[in-house]
This record gives structure tokens, C-alpha cells and sequence, in this order.
């Protein structure tokens, strides 16, 4: 495989900082592949989003707002996505690791009959060998994969992984045809969001992360919030907080909900269990507060404050307003 | 209705996980094989789906597992599945997604079904790229991420989890789901269940009886482990009393200082 192709996942063009990192990293593997670098952008809004993607180092940008995109679950994605992947020849197929992403990476990989690769923060390239680099098993590894036997391989990507640089301005728009005799059947009857705004947790530098410790819904308001503010990040958490339904389970952290890299990671009133070690054990710096000392967290933390959310996050946030306004 | 629901037997969670570096596939001697749990979830949305059809309606689970395995299946049977089906062989193992969507496809077709119910992801390899590849295999729509499915007339509507909210989205069977946690609690297999589980039949597959027209397992692979190493280690963590608020707020403000985080 030469080529790259990147996977741009939006909602209506608007789309996250991990876009571009694919965009930055797909020119670097398609230089020492010797191939082209593509990026694929489908549904409402793709225009508007195909021509920001023109300031990153592609080749060629293939978009369409055909609205079967937004109508229908999932296979016009898939039937588009194999067009330009015919289209484009042998490629790595590059997909966000998100949910949406694992989705059509599954999708993709099979109907290529391709290898797939997960949750990859890495490449080697060695020769023609595509290595993707990936934490295993909980991160108690670091496998690195290489794809065989295949014209194809398909990648999901840890957002943050990378790091998205403009420049090398000049990719071609081009328009694609509609696959012919497809009809669609799964209806997408409601699409409802119910964290829009928010920063994307798995792009935000840092993550304000609150657990059972928390007691309700409230101190994720006017505890945890106004701290992630003052740092420029987000509000994660555990999945107790979002089965007791004290937050959306968009803003779940871990084996069942997102995987995150962030530079910073405060751990409020959370155990450690090991599924939610699992999406957030490779931030940056992790701090623990937590009244218990013994808690599990302590084993992958740097720093464990032994005390009480309640009164040490609003000292802080204190701290961290004031030195901003200094 | 015919429901299959697809299970994996993975290692105890709740075990350590190691590699071995010589094989480059997980430890699995001295550790427990038991059903992946969020399978289990998966078989308790297909028994509620069972209930609220009643009539014929059946369910029936189905693995690709090491022969050795079979009998894990039986908790399956307990909780009141049917009865189930072992897709095992030699030739399957270093499977990788490709091969074990591919294969399990080929079975699923030989069993026949209606519905099939996956469960979101293996507690083991984790990627949750199965069910999509399946759906894909089986020429069928792919409802992944269901917190809840409705069937009423041999049509589904479901609604599932996205990564920023929800989506309400209807379609025909035959059909696969894949389901979250959020389909409910997984119940305990009964006595009687229990009992009962002794009797029903778990029949086998080979790939002799797929006719597949790919090789598979780790000479079909399309991908292999190249490198196994080892994460970079994080340091003990410092731990420090806080007997206030101030104090603690300020051991942490001079590290995220230290490490120019603000
Ligand atoms: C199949 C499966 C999948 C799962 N997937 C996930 C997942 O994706 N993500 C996830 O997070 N979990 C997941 N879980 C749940 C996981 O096992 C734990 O139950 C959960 O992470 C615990 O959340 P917690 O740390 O908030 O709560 P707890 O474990 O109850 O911990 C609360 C902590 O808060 C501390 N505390 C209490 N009050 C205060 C205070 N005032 N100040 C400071 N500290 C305080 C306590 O000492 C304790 O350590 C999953 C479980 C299963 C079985
Ligand atoms: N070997 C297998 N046998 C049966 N079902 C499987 C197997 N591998 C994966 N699955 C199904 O696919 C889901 C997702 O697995 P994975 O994509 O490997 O994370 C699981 O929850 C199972 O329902």
C-alpha cells in the first residue's frame, strides 16, 4: 500500500482538532510510502470542511453532500469511502478512534477485505511494511502490527496522538459520483445531541474528571466545570457518574466509553477500576484527589492528594484563576 | 424469530494480562476462560427481545472458540438461551478481525438467523471492529451501539449510542445489532436455568463445513504481530496528605507550575 486516505468524521462540517492530525500525518506516511494523500469528507457540510482541509499537506480532497449521508446510517459512508479507496489504489485507510470511527473502520476493513489496526499512536514504516504501533491489553504492551496479504489496511487512530501542522496548501476538491444502485434501508429517525458545544474529550489538553466521589450531578457543575475552565479543558467521567445519571454518557471515560490522551488528567473522587484505566492511563501528568490513600488510582498517578474534592477544587481553581489574571 | 447471539470466550477480566513474547498472543494457561462481559449483555437483550415476541421466537448463541472452551457456553444456555453452536478448528487460530468476522460470517449463514446480537467489544483484544465487519459479511444492515431495540412486525427500531448523544434509527431484519451496557443488567442464570442447561445441545461447526474461500486463521491473517514491548513506566506516584483545601490545591498548583501546565 502507498497511498493514504483519511476518514475527515464531522457533523455538518464542523469537525475536531484529530481531522487534522490524520490530515498532517497522512502526508508524512504518504511521502515515505511514495503515494498520494487523500482525505474523504461525505454528507452536509462537506464542502465547507473540504475547503479548510485545503490548508493541510494533501493531494486531493474528495467530498459530496449527498444527504442519503445524513439520512442513512452508516453504508453510503461505506459505499463512498470504497469508491475513493478504489479510486486512489493499495492504501492505508486512516479513521479516528472514535465511536463513529471504530464503526466504519469494521465496515470498511471488511468490505476491502482488508487487515484492520487499533487505537494506533504510532507508525514504522520499514521498507513497504506498514507497523502500526498500538498500547495492548490495558497498556500492560505496546504491539506493533504489521498489515499482510492485503492492497489495503484500515487504522483507527487515537485523537491526540498526533500533532496537526498547516501548510503544503494546494489539495485539488474533487467531487464524488454516487455509487449506483445502492438503496438504503437503515433511517436514521432522530439524531439528538446531548453534549454539543463542549469540547471534544478526546482533543481537550486537559481533562477535569469526576466518579462516585462526587455525590451527584451538581459538582460536576459547580465544582469540576469551573476548574476545567480556568485550564483551558474539558469535564470527563467515570462510569458511575453516568449511570447514576449525573452526566450524559458522552462524557464517559474508559474501556466502555472514550479513550483519551490528554497532557493533564485530575482524577476527582475516582477509584482507578481498571476499566477506566484503561481509557486514560497514557494523559500526559495524572493527579488523584481522593480521600482514600489506598484507592487503585494511586498505582498510575504522579501525584495522589490525599483529601477532599469538595475542599481541595475550589482552592484550586482559586490558584489557577489567579495566576491566568497575574 | 431466530436470534443468534454472538459470544466470545475471553480470559478472566478481572485476571492480570500478560503477553507472551515468544507467541505474541495473550497468556491464557492458569487463567479462567469465561464468557466476555459485555456478551453477557448481549444475550440479555436478546432474551428480552425473546419475551416480548413470545411465540416461536428462539435464541441461540454462537462462538468461535478452542474446542476446549464448550462448556463455558453452558452459563449462555442457563441464563435461558436455547441453545448454541461452537464454531471451532485448528485452522482458526491467530485469526485477526478479518478472519474472525469472515469465518463467523460463513458459520452464521449455516445456522440461520433472523436477528444477531453482538456484544460491543471483547474484553481481550478490544476493538470492537466484529460486529461492523460482520454485518458487512452477512450483507445485512448493522445497528451498532443499541442501548435499546424494539421488533414489531420483523422490523427493527432501535436507538444507539453515538459518541456526542443518541440516534433513533428503524430498519428490516434479517439484521445484526450490537448492543451497550445500557441494554440492562445481565440476569442470573436460575436453579432451574441451570438444570436445564445440562440438556440443551451445543453443536459444532468446522471449517471444513464453511466452504470459505479465503484461507484463514494466522496464515489468512491480514495483519501480524510485528513487536511486542513494553509501555514506558510511570513513576510512584507522590502521595500527600491534605489536611485542607489550600494545602492540597497547592501541592498540585506547583506541579502543574513545574510542568508548565499553567
Ligand atoms: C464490563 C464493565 C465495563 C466498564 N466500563 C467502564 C468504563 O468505561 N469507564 C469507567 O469509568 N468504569 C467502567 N466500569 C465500572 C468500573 O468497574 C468502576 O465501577 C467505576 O469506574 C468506578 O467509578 P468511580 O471511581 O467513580 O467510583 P468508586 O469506585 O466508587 O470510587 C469512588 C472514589 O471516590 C473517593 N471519594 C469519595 N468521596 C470523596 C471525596 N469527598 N473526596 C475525594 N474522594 C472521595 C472514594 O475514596 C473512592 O475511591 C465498567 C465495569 C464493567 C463491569
Ligand atoms: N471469536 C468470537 N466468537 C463469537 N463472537 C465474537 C468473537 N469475536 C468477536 N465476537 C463478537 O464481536 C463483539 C465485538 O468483539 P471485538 O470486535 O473483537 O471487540 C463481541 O462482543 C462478540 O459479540
Amino acid at each position: 500500500m502507498r497511498n493514504v486516505i483519511v476518514f475527515a468524521e464531522h457533523k455538518g462540517g464542523q469537525t475536531r482538532k484529530v481531522t487534522f492530525e490524520l490530515a498532517t500525518e497522512a502526508r508524512a506516511l504518504a511521502d515515505t510510502l511514495g503515494g498520494r494523500a487523500h482525505a474523504v469528507v461525505l454528507g452536509r457540510g462537506a464542502s465547507g470542511l473540504a475547503e479548510r482541509l485545503k490548508a493541510y499537506p494533501l493531494d486531493a480532497i474528495h467530498a459530496t453532500e449527498d444527504s442519503d449521508v445524513d439520512t442513512f446510517m452508516i453504508d453510503p459512508v461505506i459505499d463512498y469511502l470504497e469508491a475513493v479507496a478504489h479510486d486512489a489504489g493499495p492504501s492505508l485507510i486512516l479513521v479516528p478512534n472514535t465511536m463513529y470511527g471504530r464503526d466504519v473502520a469494521g465496515r470498511i476493513a471488511a468490505r476491502l477485505d482488508a487487515g484492520l489496526a487499533a487505537d494506533v499512536t504510532q507508525f514504522s514504516i520499514d521498507g513497504g511494511t506498514v507497523g502500526c504501533v498500538a498500547p495492548k491489553l490495558g497498556g500492560v504492551a505496546i504491539t506493533t502490527c504489521n498489515f499482510k496479504n492485503t492492497d489495503y489496511g484500515v487504522v483507527t487512530v487515537r485523537p491526540n496522538a498526533f500533532s496537526a501542522q498547516a501548510g503544503g496548501a494546494g489539495a485539488e476538491i474533487v467531487s464524488i459520483e454516487k455509487p449506483p444502485g445502492k438503496a438504503y434501508t437503515m433511517k436514521i429517525e432522530e439524531d439528538v445531541e446531548e453534549a454539543s458545544g463542549e469540547m471534544g474529550l478526546e482533543e481537550a489538553p486537559v481533562i477535569v474528571s469526576g466518579g462516585r466521589g462526587l455525590g451527584g450531578p451538581e459538582p460536576f457543575e459547580t465544582l469540576l466545570k469551573p476548574l476545567a475552565d480556568a485550564l483551558g479543558g474539558a469535564v470527563g467521567a467515570t462510569r458511575a457518574a453516568s449511570d447514576a445519571g449525573w452526566v450524559p454518557y458522552s462524557l464517559q471515560i474508559g474501556q466502555t466509553g472514550k479513550t483519551v490522551s490528554p497532557q493533564l488528567y485530575i482524577a476527582c473522587g475516582i477509584s482507578g477500576a481498571i476499566q477506566h484505566k484503561v481509557g486514560m492511563r497514557t494523559a500526559g501528568t495524572i493527579v488523584a484527589i481522593n480521600k482514600d490513600a489506598a484507592a487503585p488510582i494511586v498505582e498510575f498517578s504522579d501525584l495522589m492528594v490525599v483529601g477532599d474534592v469538595f475542599q481541595v477544587v475550589p482552592e484550586l481553581t482559586r490558584l489557577v484563576k489567579e495566576s491566568a489574571s497575574a | 424469530m431466530k436470534i443468534v447471539v454472538t459470544v466470545k470466550l475471553v480470559p478472566d477480566p478481572n485476571a492480570e494480562k500478560k503477553l507472551d513474547a515468544g507467541s505474541k498472543r495473550l497468556v491464557r494457561t492458569g487463567v479462567e476462560t469465561v464468557l466476555n462481559p459485555y456478551d453477557e449483555y448481549a444475550i440479555e437483550g436478546a432474551l428480552k427481545i425473546k419475551e416480548s415476541l413470545g411465540g416461536d421466537t428462539t435464541v441461540t448463541i454462537f462462538s468461535m472458540a478452542p474446542a476446549a472452551s464448550k462448556e463455558v457456553l453452558r452459563k449462555a444456555l442457563a441464563m435461558g438461551a436455547d441453545d448454541a453452536v461452537l464454531l471451532t478448528d485448528p485452522g482458526l487460530e491467530g485469526s485477526d478481525v478479518w478472519g474472525t468476522a469472515y469465518a463467523m460470517a460463513q458459520g452464521l449463514k449455516k445456522v440461520g438467523f433472523d436477528l444477531v446480537i453482538c456484544g460491543g467489544l471483547a474484553d481481550d483484544g478490544s476493538t470492537g471492529g466484529v460486529p461492523g465487519a460482520l454485518a458487512e459479511y452477512l450483507g445485512v444492515p448493522g445497528f451498532t451501539n443499541c442501548r435499546h431495540v424494539d421488533v414489531a412486525d420483523g422490523k427493527l427500531k432501535v436507538q444507539r449510542e453515538t459518541d456526542s448523544g443518541y440516534q433513533v434509527v428503524s430498519g428490516p431484519t434479517p439484521a445484526l445489532v450490537s448492543v451497550t451496557m445500557a441494554v440492562g443488567e445481565p440476569r442470573y442464570a436460575s436453579l432451574k436455568g441451570i438444570m436445564g442447561a445440562k440438556k440443551k445441545t451445543i453443536a459444532t461447526l468446522s471449517v471444513a463445513d464453511l466452504g470459505l474461500s479465503h484461507a484463514v486463521g494466522s496464515e489468512g491473517a491480514k495483519t501480524e504481530v510485528a513487536v511486542i514491548g513494553a509501555p514506558p513506566v510511570r513513576e510512584k506516584a507522590r502521595v500527600v496528605e491534605a489536611p485542607d483545601g489550600a494545602t492540597g490545591a497547592r501541592i498540585i498548583f506547583d506541579l502543574l507550575k513545574e510542568k508548565k501546565l499553567v
